[in-house]
């Protein structure tokens, strides 16, 4: 009753007409920014903090807020439409959106998107408002023992999810853990794997990783099969409507993918990417047609995007009750925050509720707003498809070069996303998956800081991974996501 | 001598890439105060991860999917310029020349004279449609980015 009366409350504080305006604004600009290659959550906030500065700060982290669930949205209809990821968030969204657009059901695609992404919220803002302090303790109480297994996790469900080799999806997770590390180690200042270049002091970005093994590498395989030379016949966008049966079958994954995105997001360190990774491989496992996944299903849509809208959510727990950022997105938050003045932590609910709950009840007001703006724009994004194959190809690598010039300024980073293009190209013929790679280029870097912090604990005793009854949990549970596939393959040979 | 199946010759060279990075692991200078894990621990856990993964690549049997799909002979047919491969590799190029051009030719018209080119070599023939779209779209991420979003973008021989 009392989570009742005081997110009424926040209501009235969300309802006033400027903070409706700037939930409005925040969403329609963050969609439009998450849209482009490149520029994700991260930039748009960032973009966002000077426009906060003078605000009053419930408005002005009304507004973020809004920025930071349309950009999330905004990525992922670049994911569906071009196979070309805006937001690390939305890679897993591009798994099956990608293909269900190029089979004519663009719309289909972008309408699940939206409405997974709308449920996702909103279950998650439920979750946020009633046991935020008790999932914060939980949190809390991973040490790096805890954090490491669960990056082993995070990345051997993504290895095991993928149709391709097992083996090859390890050596794609390694060789993306290898790229992460490059540059200056920040616990040494130790310089490894840089060539001696200063271009790579600070190691590779994601997004030019990203954008070369997806949307470059997309280019030159669409090129391979004869993509240019002739014209393509276009795609149908398709009806955006859901039959009563495709709205029963992803209603099971939008609800699990919620739940588990959003305490995915909860977990410092596991936003939005890893949530919508997890949420795509659990479906996949669940789903009696899991072959399909990969190949257009609707399912591999809806759970992605429920998760990382749901871990989006998930992120603002210890930011909001810790006063600790869980991800890089919300590390800008807590900048912003700060410049206004306020201090989250334990004490903000006292001090500051209305910015706590003004908060919290603008979340429902921009999912709504996520919703009604996103769905009638479908149609007008995804004519996107309707240019001639050629003229298409050439504008992707158009976005793929300004998303990377536009964020490091460096022409090296230019020519790096060539060469990861190249990359991509090559694991594409050979079947190596290129999911696992981002991820673990993602985790690499946390994964290597939670080892070495847990053995610097343990004196250099790996035991401590084992100790941990969280840990080893964690751990069997990955070897078990790589054992059992295995075994199941096994069997099934032995038995035919 | 039986032929290396394509895992193998993978394989191979992935053992060889291994091999080179654990040879730069070794070279990671010691952090001058004695600590229990140094910079140089988990670079040798990925190598030899990845040297012992080579070694199950070279044991495992290629699947159908993990060989390049056939060239279509129709494609190849074509002049030697128009051909898959060669139109990966001119791209490619394209791209290396582009990013070396953009400072020096400005955004607007190192990114226009890809696009259009690019365009046409993939045979789109409305050379028209081809450049108004291109422009267009060139501009239009150009302005936004300069006057809306503050981020620089090379102006090189264009006064804007």
């Amino acid at each position: 009753m009392e989570a009742l009366n005081n997110l009424m409350y926040g209501f009235g504080i969300a309802l006033e007409p400027m903070n409706i305006a700037y939930v409005f604004f925040g969403v329609f600009a963050g969609t439009i920014i998450g849209m482009l290659p490149g520029l994700g959550p991260i930039s748009a906030l960032a973009l966002m903090i000077p426009i906060t500065f003078a605000m009053e700060p419930s408005s002005g982290l009304i507004l973020m807020a809004g920025v930071y669930y349309g950009a999330i949205f905004g990525g992922s209809t670049s994911s569906i439409l071009l196979n070309a990821p805006g937001v690390a968030g939305t890679v897993a969204t591009s798994f099956d959106g990608y293909p269900m657009a190029k089979q004519g059901m663009a719309g289909k695609a972008l309408a699940i998107a939206a409405y997974a992404s709308f449920i996702g919220g909103t279950i998650s803002i439920v979750f946020l408002m009633l046991v935020a302090p008790l999932l914060s303790k939980v949190a809390v109480s991973f040490g790096p023992a805890e954090y490491f297994a669960l990056m082993v996790l995070g990345l051997t469900a993504v290895v095991s999810l993928s149709d391709k080799s097992l083996v090859k999806g390890l050596i794609a997770a390694v060789v993306g853990v290898m790229i992460s590390i490059m540059g200056i180690d920040l616990q040494t200042g130790t310089e490894r794997y840089t060539f001696g270049s200063a271009h790579l002091l600070d190691g590779i970005d994601f997004l030019v990783v990203a954008l070369g093994i997806f949307a470059l590498a997309e280019v030159f395989y669409m090129l391979l099969r004869g993509g240019g030379g002739k014209e393509q016949p276009r795609n149908a966008i398709g009806s955006l409507r859901l039959t009563r049966g495709e709205v029963k079958e992803i209603a099971g994954p939008i609800g699990r993918s919620s739940v588990l995105g959003f305490f995915t997001g909860v977990l410092p360190g596991a936003g939005a990417t890893i949530g919508s990774f997890l949420g795509y491989s659990m479906e996949k496992r669940l789903a009696k047609d899991g072959d399909s996944f990969g190949k257009g299903n609707i399912k591999g849509v809806a759970a992605p995007e429920s998760a990382n809208n749901a871990a989006c959510t998930g992120s603002f727990v210890p930011l909001l009750t810790l006063g600790v950022p869980g991800s890089g997105t919300t590390a800008v938050l807590l900048g912003a925050l700060l410049v206004m003045g306020v201090t989250p932590g334990p004490m903000m609910l006292e001090q500051r509720p209305d910015v706590f709950w003004g908060v919290i009840a603008s979340m429902y007001i921009g999912n709504i707003f996520l919703l009604v703006l996103n769905l009638p724009l479908i149609p007008l994004i995804a004519r996107i498809l309707d240019l001639p194959r050629p003229l298409l190809l050439s504008l992707i690598l158009i976005f793929c070069m300004i998303g990377v010039y536009g964020m490091s300024f460096s022409v090296f980073d230019l020519l790096l996303l060539l060469g990861f293009g190249l990359l991509g190209l090559g694991m594409r013929l050979f079947g190596f998956p290129a999911a696992p790679l981002i991820l673990a280029l993602i985790l690499g870097n946390i994964m290597e800081e939670s080892m070495r912090r847990a053995l610097q604990i343990s004196g250099g005793d790996w035991m401590i991974f084992v100790e941990k009854p969280i840990s080893l949990v964690l751990l069997v549970i990955a070897l078990l996501s790589l054992v059992l596939p295995l075994a199941r393959k096994a069997l099934q040979r032995a038995l035919a | 001598m039986t032929r290396l199946n394509s895992n193998q010759v993978l394989a191979l060279v992935l053992a060889l890439v291994a091999l080179g990075y654990l040879a730069m692991a070794w070279q990671i200078k010691a952090f001058p105060l004695p600590r229990p894990i140094d910079s140089d621990l988990f670079p040798k856990v990925l190598g030899f991860t990845l040297l012992g993964l080579s070694l199950l690549l070279f044991i495992e049997r290629p699947q159908a999917q993990d060989a390049p799909p056939a060239p279509d002979p129709e494609e190849q047919a074509r002049p030697l310029l128009l051909r898959p491969w060669s139109r990966v590799v001119v791209s490619a190029l394209a791209i290396a020349a582009y990013a070396l051009l953009l400072v020096p030719l400005g955004f607007v018209l190192a990114s226009t004279a890809l696009g259009v080119g690019l365009t046409a070599y993939y045979g789109y023939r409305r050379h028209g449609v081809n450049l108004a779209t291109v422009l267009g779209v060139v501009l239009a991420l150009y302005l936004t980015m300069t006057r809306v979003m503050d981020v620089y973008l090379p102006t090189g021989v264009l006064p804007f």
